[in-house]
């Protein structure tokens, strides 16, 4: 679970964003894991590398402006591993691959809308609901959001909101088939059945046992 | 090739002859650093077997006892991140910091699942009539299994197992072909944690021994974290079976950036959870982190 759609409300914000992101996503250090400054490793196969690589292509084909192109980046000594930078697009819309697809790669994928409802649309309009995040400072737009929103697990300026291990796991719509959500309580009603049960005792030693002496009264 | 990475079965690791064998790579060098054994439909049943014979007696352990085993386990894990981070990493390619968030991660259900003897308490209506009580007690299921994916090797596996076995369950999980080493480590300490043999096993496979877990009709639920089309799949097959499944399936999440909002937190978190975080790539822990660190000087 990541972000992976910032979507800016308006354009002032959306060009400030993408002056800050550029630089930091170019200069992000990629490397295997014994490098210790590495902020990324590679992907896991050729396969995941070579579709993120025709993912991006498509982006580029279908019209969203590629910001920063992670591919082509090389780590000295791994020149056979697969690695892939960290990529920023602009300008993506709905209609695109690197929209619709779940890429399961580094790449950002900005959505540009022009006020909040524009954005719960866009939110709604994807089949997928697993997480979602919406930052800013005001509250009334924090709860009206997260009160109307149709995702399963919700951000309030924190990007991924996987929950803590005694709260529950899982996404709405096409994020999740079957009724329980992953750990926590829900899990305890996944891995159990109930059993109910109803009993009745008869009247029975507390009336008095016959086990006395017979006494003469 | 002398790694082979085969299953785990009634306490210890199979080193079976037969099934064919499928590359696993260090994504970091391109180079082969094993082979997985990918078993058969029958080897899976001949599991369920060992499974279902070990479920009844650990399902008959009082939960304070399975919560012990538990509490062993957490410790475990806790000695070991190191080492299993690297198994992690070895495989997957996440960094070395990554892998340690996703065991920590993981560690949380663990946590949980230690507080087993209340969570299994059930419900009591005392007087529901004259002289009648009405009960509801939480019981195992017998046989559960748990098939889960690359992105986070540990941490998905320990989102069910603890739980599950805490529950009172025998546990059959198949790993993703990609990076099936580190469950045999989660295997190994939940062994040395005092869990009984059979109860937890590891059958490494591909969309065989997925259909043969789908069709066994002595496994009684099946979580599944994966990609939707899979988890579509996997809940329509399992259920038509008759069995509880849960499949968690894809995200593409968004974050809403109002006006309003306080930019250096935007980019930090965009950061910290889009790009070196990728979509179920890593995520979540040096964010975190960062964040820590930065409250922590305030």
């Amino acid at each position: 679970m990541a972000v992976s759609v910032p979507v800016p409300v308006g354009e002032k914000v959306a060009d400030d964003l993408m002056d800050r992101m550029i630089p930091l996503v170019e200069n992000l250090p990629v490397g295997p894991p014994a490098d210790t400054n590495a902020a990324m490793g590679p992907v896991i196969t050729r396969q995941s590398l070579d579709r993120i690589t025709s993912l991006l292509q498509s982006g580029l084909d279908q019209g969203a402006k590629l910001l920063v192109d992670g591919r082509g980046v090389k780590v000295p000594g791994h020149e056979n591993g697969f690695f892939i930078g960290a990529s920023l697009f602009d300008h993506v819309t709905p209609e695109m691959d690197i929209y619709k697809e779940e890429i399961f790669g580094p790449v950002l994928s900005t959505v540009r809308v022009t006020d909040y409802e524009a954005a719960i649309k866009l939110v709604h309009g994807n089949p997928y609901a697993n997480g979602v995040a919406i930052f800013t400072r005001d509250g009334d737009a924090a709860r009206d959001f997260v009160n109307r929103i149709e995702v399963g697990m919700v951000g309030v300026n924190v990007p991924i909101p996987v929950p803590v291990g005694y709260h529950s796991f899982g996404g709405w719509k096409k994020s999740i088939f079957g009724s329980h959500h992953i750990y926590g309580p829900d899990t305890i009603h996944f891995y159990t059945r109930l059993k109910a049960v109803t009993s009745r005792w008869p009247a029975g030693i507390k009336a008095g046992a016959e086990y006395n002496f017979p006494m003469m009264s | 090739m002398s790694n082979i990475i085969g299953n785990h079965v009634a306490g210890s690791r199979l080193s079976q002859t037969g099934g064919s064998l499928q590359d696993v790579f260090n994504p970091s060098t391109g180079d082969v650093s094993g082979q997985v054994r990918l078993s058969s439909a029958a080897e899976l049943d001949d599991v369920v077997k060992v499974a279902s014979e070990a479920a009844p007696g650990w399902g008959a352990t009082p939960p304070m006892k399975r919560a012990q085993v538990m509490f062993r386990f957490k410790r475990l894990l806790e000695e070991n991140a190191d080492k299993i981070a690297s198994a992690i990493s070895s495989e997957h390619g996440k960094t070395h910091q990554d892998a340690l968030g996703e065991v920590s991660r993981g560690l949380e259900a663990v946590d949980f699942s230690c507080g087993i003897p209340h969570l299994l308490k059930g419900t009591f209506s005392e007087q529901a009539a004259t002289s009648i009580d009405v009960y509801s007690i939480p019981q195992a299921l017998g046989v559960v299994a748990g098939i889960t994916p690359f992105n986070f090797p540990a941490m998905v596996p320990l989102w069910m197992i603890p739980n599950a076995l805490a529950c009172g369950n025998a546990f059959i999980l198949k790993p993703s072909e990609r990076d099936p080493s580190v469950t045999l480590i989660l295997a190994d300490l939940l062994k040395e944690a005092g869990l009984p043999d059979g109860v937890f096993n590891v059958v490494q496979g591909d969309k065989v021994v997925v259909d043969a877990i789908l069709d066994n009709p002595d496994i009684m639920a099946v979580s599944f974290v994966g990609s939707t089309p899979v988890a579509e799949y996997i809940y329509t097959r399992g259920a038509a079976n008759g069995k509880r499944v849960q499949a968690l399936g894809g995200a593409k999440n968004h974050m809403i950036i109002m006006p309003d909002a306080d930019m250096e937190q935007v980019v930090d978190a965009l950061m910290g959870a889009g790009t070196a975080l990728p979509e179920s790539v890593a995520w979540l822990f040096p964010y975190l982190c960062r964040l820590e660190k930065k409250l922590r000087m305030i």
